[in-house]
């Protein structure tokens, strides 16, 4: 599983970005690269990052999250982890990763929908 | 029983019983529920009864002379299992032992087996008695009630109903062991994920008694479905686990908490933008 098979979709302002079921630490080191370049590139509002695929986390994968959900956020957007299995959630709960403050949904549309009405409302209030 | 061969009679013909032995040997053959075997000191078969036969299927001049390692699965016979039981009932004078046995067809049943050393006045070992018991229907009977009674506890431990679109409901009775709060745990989770519920409420009303260990668990639960991408509020803080709870020290800020189901629930509805007003009036 090399970086190539990350797949980074721009649906409006927002990047959504798949990961594969089982990323090795290249295609995560990638994922920090990839995700900002395109951040810049596109002016995106925000990130959904979609693990609904990933297997196993491990902690290398865990604080490349949370700083990159940091970066993003110094740029202006925000983060999404998205589609968490329930057994990686337990296994990252358990063992104690640090993932605690990174913000979460269930699903894109979810994810979507909340960065669209965050960004519509600043709209509005300008009319 | 003086000899093999009077011993190994295996039609039980009603008779005028004329002596002590065989008497001893109507009993033998007319005992239903057990397999009575003689055997030698080196664990070969010297007599065999109709309880024997309708237990194991063998006839009488069918196993006379064999070893009593037929009796048992190969792989209990590898492992030497028939020469330790002679050994520790030629020690202990008695040896029981409850185990899968092999019947001629090759078929298996659960056995209760008592050995019992035989021994002459001067300590010599003459042989063993052997008295077998079929405790299949038993064993199957215990198996299927287990069974059961796990399924239904592993249903009532952990319910989780959905009550809104959005929203579960974990109503927790009983006390919260470690066993429990994993089962917990996977199953909030895996119902959060398949009802795509932003949502789970956890009712602890009907919790006796809270302990740090069980806390944490409950934060864990919660930490969890947060990394799911949905909210648990923990409801049914009595004033009593509230208490527990700043006695010992535990810190939930990091769950939000509400003392009645029905604030929880306001709350998880305010959560979804959605709110409950009385109906207009005459509608």
């Amino acid at each position: 599983m090399g970086p190539e098979t990350l797949s980074v979709i721009k649906i409006k302002e927002i990047l959504v970005v798949t990961l594969p079921s089982d990323p090795d630490d290249s295609t995560v080191a990638a994922l920090q690269e990839k995700v900002l370049v395109e951040m810049e590139r596109h002016q995106a509002k925000g990130v959904v990052l979609d693990v609904s695929a990933v297997e196993t986390l491990d902690s290398f994968f865990a604080r490349t999250v949370t700083e990159t959900a940091q970066m993003i956020g110094v740029m202006g957007g925000r983060t999404i982890v998205v589609g968490m299995r329930p057994a990686v959630a337990i296994t990252t709960t358990q063992i104690g990763l640090a993932l605690g403050s990174i913000e979460t949904a269930l699903t894109v549309d979810r994810a979507l929908d909340r960065v669209m009405l965050a960004s519509s409302t600043t709209l509005e209030s300008f009319q | 029983m003086a000899n093999g061969k009077q011993a190994s009679v295996t039609t039980p013909v009603p008779r005028v019983p004329t002596g002590e032995a065989e008497l001893l040997q109507l009993l033998i053959d007319n005992v239903t529920d057990y397999a009575i075997t003689m055997l030698d000191p080196k664990g070969i078969v010297i007599t065999w009864s109709s309880g024997g036969e309708r237990l194991k299927g063998w006839k009488a001049d069918e196993i006379i002379g064999q070893h009593f390692s037929r009796f048992y699965p190969p792989e209990d016979v590898a492992k030497g299992k028939t020469d330790h039981e002679l050994r520790v009932a030629a020690q202990n004078g008695r040896l029981e032992d409850e185990g899968w046995r092999v019947r001629k067809d090759g078929s298996r049943f659960w056995a209760n087996v008592v050995l019992t050393c035989l021994r002459t006045n001067n300590g010599e070992i003459r042989g063993f008695g052997k008295i077998t018991r079929d405790l299949s229907e038993r064993r199957e009977a215990e198996e299927k009630i287990r069974k059961q009674t796990q399924e239904i506890l592993e249903m009532a431990a952990v319910p989780v109903v959905q009550v809104w679109e959005g929203i579960v409901l974990v109503p927790l009775i009983g006390t919260l062991d470690s066993q429990r709060t994993q089962q917990l745990m996977e199953r909030v989770l895996n119902r959060v994920t398949e009802t795509n519920s932003p949502v789970a409420l956890l009712d602890i009303t009907g919790v006796p008694s809270i302990d740090t260990q069980t806390a944490q668990h409950l934060i864990e639960t919660t930490a969890a479905v947060r990394l799911l991408g949905a909210e648990v509020i923990l409801t049914g803080v009595r004033p009593a686990i509230a208490q527990t709870l700043v006695h010992l020290g535990i810190d939930l800020s990091s769950v939000t908490t509400r003392s009645s189901l029905s604030a929880g629930l306001r709350m998880a509805l305010e959560a979804l933008k959605l709110r409950v007003v009385p109906a207009p009036v005459g509608a």
